[in-house]
């Protein structure tokens, strides 16, 4: 059985290892059009903010793929899939067959779409690539703009900042972090990195990027112009499925899949930033794009391309990060725009500490902690497992609340996970 | 859970053996102060007692780790922070559902329970003068609770 997995990422190396756990025979073979064995994806603004070598960012041991018979195709990208004779072709020309394929292509940052934009100094931020260029740059660089207050741009401008870099955000929404936490929360959070000298803009966009070779500065939307002497854009991104457009492979936004992450085509799955899931919450089709989730991913289509019959449970929006010192997580829906939802919140905006829970019909469905983060995981199991939660609503924003509390109605509930409960006895846990 | 007095014995102890000189009296002026991974907790029905981490047979938290600092010792089972590798991005302090991970005060790294590997037995354990808490496999647990018949601890496995 040839197994071709393309992607090596947080996807990819989970399925290597859910398949290579139940087949020590069979053929592996994963392909990536970056230059490094797998790596911490997560961690490149660490190593653009310095704390990190090269070497710390490895995803595995230096010999994984030796000791786990991998056969390792790097700097190569797939440029079509052919499910009808079982093959992928290469940007070389060259084609490589399979038995079982699976896409963990991940996605792509999207690009600002104004003119000037091919300039020298001028980012997404995505790749090791991606940190090291940007880390040349530095030792000529005064000011960088940052396109796109969301978790990406922050990143990139948190790791800049922390090397004396001026940073400056630009959000073409009204605010920071719009798909990720409320509106509260997230003016919190701004003004806490303005505090911390990350100066932040709103309701603007670019328009220009002026500069001969190398990036100058940038015209706004509003006509005004900035000098800076790099550019960053972090305004989304989108999955990489150019690859099978011309295939049978269904897509819509990324790369459909079922509930054993399985495709249209039987014997090719997906996993990762490329696979369409269905959410927890909502039910609906949806990707969410986090690294917790491709783990998730790779390792059940890995078990169920090795001949398994796992299922996946849908994915949960859930991100958690911190800037300066500053804690924050978001769980589930939090941006709540119709009817229906029920919002109850604690916040103590000198202290920057805030907490917020969104009910829909007596249950949980999501969660804003800033601050004081503890506990956050006894949130995400209680919308995991969608719990009447209406008898212990008043404690849930209370900084004593914690798992105790709700043990007995997690307790009840069937779940997809193993583990120990209080009483000792083995229960399933969502 | 009977034999639990919330008398917080055990996260005194929990906090001298991951001090550095583990000694309660010098502990105390270190820096970073030595914080406990276990804690007492009381639910609705008043019943206490301590919380640390069940070492899951499929964690949420090894999914979780940007960092890969978080894994399973295949031999053991048990599920290990490689402190040197945490980069304190929370994820796993988000995705707990005992939330018994905790991010260190003073330092950017996540605190959990690892079984004292370097003691016998967990200093927790030690430490109970109800000996509310037990450490064995399940099975013994389970057997001598049936001698016993009665309800005496928690089970870590």
């Amino acid at each position: 059985m040839d197994y071709l997995i393309i992607g090596n990422c947080a996807a990819g190396i989970n399925a290597v290892e859910a398949i290579r756990g139940r087949d020590q025979k069979c053929k592996i073979t994963v392909i990536s059009d970056e230059n490094y064995p797998a790596y911490c994806r997560c961690l490149i603004s660490n190593y653009l903010a310095g704390t990190h070598q090269e070497e710390n960012l490895l995803l595995r041991e230096r010999n994984f793929y030796k000791d786990n018979s991998i056969e390792l195709i790097l700097n190569k990208k797939v440029e079509s899939v052919k499910p009808e004779n079982k093959r992928i072709v290469l940007s070389d020309g060259k084609e490589l067959k399979y038995d079982k394929l699976l896409l963990a292509t991940g996605s792509s940052p999207k690009l600002l779409g104004v003119e000037g934009e091919d300039k020298d100094g001028v980012f997404g931020f995505r790749t090791l690539n991606d940190a090291k260029e940007i880390s040349k740059l530095i030792p000529r660089t005064k000011k960088v703009l940052i396109f796109g207050g969301g978790l990406i741009g922050l990143k990139a401008g948190y790791a800049l900042k922390q090397r004396g870099i001026d940073v400056e955000i630009i959000e073409k929404s009204p605010r920071i972090l719009s798909q990720v936490i409320d509106n509260d929360s997230a003016e919190m959070v701004g003004r806490w990195l303005m505090e911390n000298d990350i100066k932040i803009r709103t309701g603007l966009a670019p328009k220009k990027v002026l500069g001969n070779k190398k990036v100058e500065g940038v015209l706004l939307d509003n006509e005004e112009k900035e000098d800076c002497q790099g550019i960053i854009i972090g305004i989304g991104v989108r999955p990489n499925i150019d690859l099978i457009k011309d295939s049978k492979i269904q897509t819509h936004w990324g790369v459909i899949t079922n509930q054993y992450l399985q495709t249209n085509v039987e014997n090719i799955y997906a996993g990762g930033d490329v696979a369409e899931t269905t959410d927890l919450i909502t039910g609906e089709p949806t990707i969410n794009a986090l690294w917790t989730a491709a783990t998730e991913h790779g390792r059940i289509a890995g078990l169920n391309m090795a001949g398994e019959r796992k299922k996946y449970p849908g994915s949960i929006a859930a991100n958690s990060i911190d800037f300066f010192g500053l804690p924050i997580i978001s769980l589930g829906y939090v941006r709540v725009k119709e009817n229906g939802y029920e919002e109850f919140v604690r916040r103590q905006p000198r202290m920057y500490q805030y907490k917020k829970i969104v009910l829909k019909d007596k249950k949980l469905v999501g969660a804003v902690l800033v601050g004081n983060i503890e506990n956050a995981g006894v949130y995400l199991a209680l919308i995991r497992r969608k719990v009447d939660i209406s008898g212990i609503k008043d404690i849930l924003l209370e900084d004593w609340f914690d798992y105790s509390k709700v043990s007995e109605l997690l307790e009840q509930k069937e779940g997809f996970r193993e583990t120990v409960s209080l009483q000792g006895d083995l229960v399933k846990m969502a | 859970m009977e034999r639990c007095l919330s008398c917080r014995s055990c996260e005194i102890a929990c906090a001298v053996e991951h001090s550095q000189s583990k000694d309660l009296f010098s502990s105390l002026r270190e820096e970073p102060r030595p914080r406990p991974r276990t804690k007492v907790e009381r639910d609705t029905k008043l019943r206490t007692f301590p919380l640390q981490c069940r070492h899951c047979e499929e964690p949420y938290c090894i999914d979780a780790c940007i960092s890969g600092a978080v894994s399973k010792d295949p031999e053991t089972g048990l599920v290990l922070l490689d402190e040197n590798k945490c980069v304190g991005c929370w994820m796993c302090v988000m995705v707990c559902p005992f939330g018994v991970i905790r991010p260190a005060k003073e330092r950017k790294i996540a605190l959990r329970c690892d079984l004292c590997q370097e003691r016998e037995e967990p200093a927790c354990v030690t430490a109970c003068p109800t000996k509310a808490l037990f450490f064995g496999e399940l099975e013994e647990f389970k057997e001598k609770f049936l001698e016993r018949k009665e309800i005496s601890s928690k089970v870590k496995v």
